[in-house]
């Protein structure tokens, strides 16, 4: 019998996320560690009519890819993977695993080269999901490898995971259709603005957004979720802000990160601690200085930092900013190999403007702004 | 247990914890857990309570140790979550636990008994000693190890092990040492220690991470702050810290010092409810001087 906080999840993935229709193909990929989410999706999807295929990894797979492959053949796209690409209607992704640090040791420009093989076929699979020909959702399975992460134990954690996502009572889908309908009035509110500007604790800083389109996160493309972000324009933003929550990038960790800018530019990039990996990622490329996302996590239900940036930029109450690509959907144009979140706690002191009038203050959208 | 039991389970001590104590003639102890977190965030109070209703058994288990009624060996089987602790893939984990075991050698009995013979040289060496010295960067440390019985730990109370250790005299540390090896206390990293002696007794610290935890844990009790142990870690199969005691204390070319309790084999008379295990790598630089000889250089005892 499985938990039947998986079920409540495995329903809200088929009917709410991705809405599968009958004689839809799904593709569901994940871990062996989340056999049981697997299951419970690979029945939903059954039930409502689609046709599933899977992809289950198993531990240490992936490390003995990335320690064993040659150059070729970490860059060969296996027909599959294109197939895959080309004619899916829908998937599910699966994350978690057994060790979150298990690529550690590997040479992060083998994983780079991976990936960079692979851009062609991101893109065109970027290309159907705007056209409305695919819909993807990548949701994550609580393990004791993210739950040490979190410094939590596993049932701890679980309790975590499955109270973000709602799936822990019944009326999951009901209150995920709320969400999405409160946060799509916040995105027009929103979009009537031309500029956004962020004061609090070491902060201060102002982003033009005008002509920028808000997107509403409502559960559809991350799942749990609840965050409105945008591409603000990429000359435009000025001041300074503080990182109170350490910042993860590719495994690493950088603590207590300051960032000034000028012109939409990073002028001075400091940290507590590795400032040097900061600066080498702020130089990466001509658009890894500019900041491409600005957004707001709304999820009250995360209050607590866990080291999974799925959850933690969804802290209710919090902003972050990322440096780097932006996302086209925004109408946002910054190009760049780096999309680096960074997460600000604004639930104490915190007020943000829009446009010179105050929005929100301590985390909290002020009442009026629908 | 530590999370709902009531305070009357967490201090119960059932009969089969009692006859370990009392009857077992050899205890072999696997650490394996599947999440280093699982306990974060238990309350301490509640685990030294834990810890505090076992203290006679665990007194028990040294008396008989010393007696040579009991022998016990502590080991580790390699996990994801010890991998993902280190920072490191399981295989390669795997890789790394067994090398520093001598496992990968063709005859690992005999590769230790080898390190056995050659640690009891150093042990023989260090048994006239009267005055340490310990020199490097950060470091300059006197300590006096005068009619304190010297350890050889070959392998068979830790597996794997590579050290020799001794308890100092409780009063006679004085001056001031770095450790820049982090320093693990019940899940959470101490950096950066610095530590200031007086009178065997720490008049000075701090650390660059994790302060808070070092100010608390030097006034858990009143012989917190002295040293229980100093050692040298010798297993040169093991070259770089994971945040595993079992295996950093041991690294070639490391010493280390621990504050609050004391071994009693090595005579050492401090006790403590905290033994607390701080590595300086002694590999770059840094010497230790015995009695106005250097006896060890750069990681390595001189010949």
């Amino acid at each position: 019998m499985p938990d039947y906080r998986v079920k409540n999840l495995a329903e809200l993935l088929v009917k709410y996320s991705l809405r599968l229709k009958k004689g839809e193909w799904v593709h569901i990929t994940g871990p062996a560690v989340a056999e049981e989410l697997i299951r419970c999706c690979q029945a939903e999807a059954l039930q409502a009519g689609a046709n599933v295929s899977l992809q289950v990894t198993l531990p240490g797979t992936n490390y003995v890819f990335f320690k064993h492959a040659r150059r070729d053949q970490l860059r060969f796209i296996p027909p599959l993977e294109r197939t895959v690409v080309e004619e899916l209607d829908a998937m599910i992704s699966i994350w978690g695993g057994m060790n979150t640090k298990e690529l550690s040791g590997i040479d992060p420009q083998r994983i780079a080269l991976f990936q960079a093989a692979r851009k062609p076929l991101f893109a065109r699979r970027l290309e159907r999901e705007a056209k409305g020909e695919f819909r993807w959702v990548g949701t994550l399975f609580p393990t004791h490898s993210s739950a040490q992460d979190a410094e939590m134990s596993l049932s701890e954690y679980e309790d975590f995971v499955y109270g973000a996502g709602m799936v822990d009572r019944p009326g999951a889908i009901r209150h995920w259709q709320k969400v999405s309908r409160r946060q799509a009035r916040l995105v027009r509110f929103l979009n009537r603005l031309a500029e956004i500007r962020v004061v609090g604790e070491d902060t201060d800083i102002t982003f033009r957004t005008e002509g920028r389109r808000w997107i509403n996160c409502d559960g559809r493309v991350n799942f749990p979720d609840g965050e409105v972000f945008t591409s603000p324009i990429e000359n435009g933003t000025e001041g300074y802000v503080r990182y109170s929550f350490p910042a993860v990038y590719a495994g690493r960790e950088v603590q207590g990160i300051r960032l000034r800018f000028e012109k939409g530019r990073v002028v001075e990039a400091k940290a507590e601690k590795n400032e040097e990996f900061l600066r080498a990622m702020v130089k990466t490329d001509s658009g890894s200085c500019r900041v491409g996302e600005l957004a707001f996590g709304t999820n009250y239900r995360i209050q607590r930092f866990t080291r999974n940036t799925l959850f933690d930029e969804k802290i209710g109450g919090t902003m972050h900013v990322a440096i780097g690509a932006a996302l086209p959907e925004t109408g946002g144009k910054n190009k760049s190999g780096v999309h680096w979140d960074m997460v600000c706690d604004t639930r104490k002191g915190f007020v943000v403007y829009g446009d010179g009038r105050p929005i929100a203050r301590d985390g909290r959208f002020l009442a009026g702004w629908a | 247990m530590l999370q709902e039991g009531s305070e009357e389970q967490i201090v119960y001590v059932h009969p089969l914890e009692k006859s370990e104590a009392e009857e077992f003639e050899t205890r072999l102890v696997i650490r394996a857990e599947s999440n280093t977190m699982a306990l974060a965030s238990v309350d301490p109070q509640r685990i030294a309570r834990q810890r505090a209703s076992r203290q006679m058994l665990f007194n028990r288990i040294l008396e008989r140790k010393a007696r040579g009624e009991l022998r016990t060996c502590l080991t580790r089987f390699p996990t994801e979550a010890a991998a993902q602790a280190a920072a490191m893939s399981l295989a390669e984990y795997e890789e790394f636990v067994f090398k520093a075991c001598l496992l990968d050698r063709p005859d690992p009995i005999a590769a230790w008994q080898e390190v056995s013979a050659v640690q009891q040289q150093y042990v023989d060496r260090l048994s006239g000693v009267s005055r340490l010295r310990i020199e490097g960067e950060g470091t300059e440390l006197e300590l006096s190890v005068r009619g304190r019985r010297w350890i050889n730990s070959d392998g068979k109370a830790n597996f794997p092990s590579g050290e020799v250790f001794t308890g100092p005299v409780e009063d006679s540390a004085e001056g001031r040492i770095h450790f820049d090896i982090p320093s693990v206390y019940s899940g959470r990293k101490v950096e950066g220690i610095a530590l200031e002696f007086s009178s065997g007794r720490v008049v000075r610290a701090q650390a660059e991470k994790g302060d808070d935890l070092l100010q608390a844990l030097l006034n858990t009790d009143g012989n917190s702050r002295l040293l229980g142990e100093v050692a040298f870690g010798l297993n040169y199969s093991i070259s770089r810290a994971t945040g595993e005691i079992l295996f950093d204390e041991k690294i070639g070319g490391t010493v280390h010092l621990a504050l609050g309790a004391g071994y009693p084999e090595t005579l050492s008379r401090n006790r403590s409810s905290i033994h607390w295990d701080m590595i300086k790598d002694m590999r770059r630089e840094g010497r230790v001087i015995a009695d106005g000889r250097v006896i060890y250089e750069k990681g390595r005892f001189v010949a």
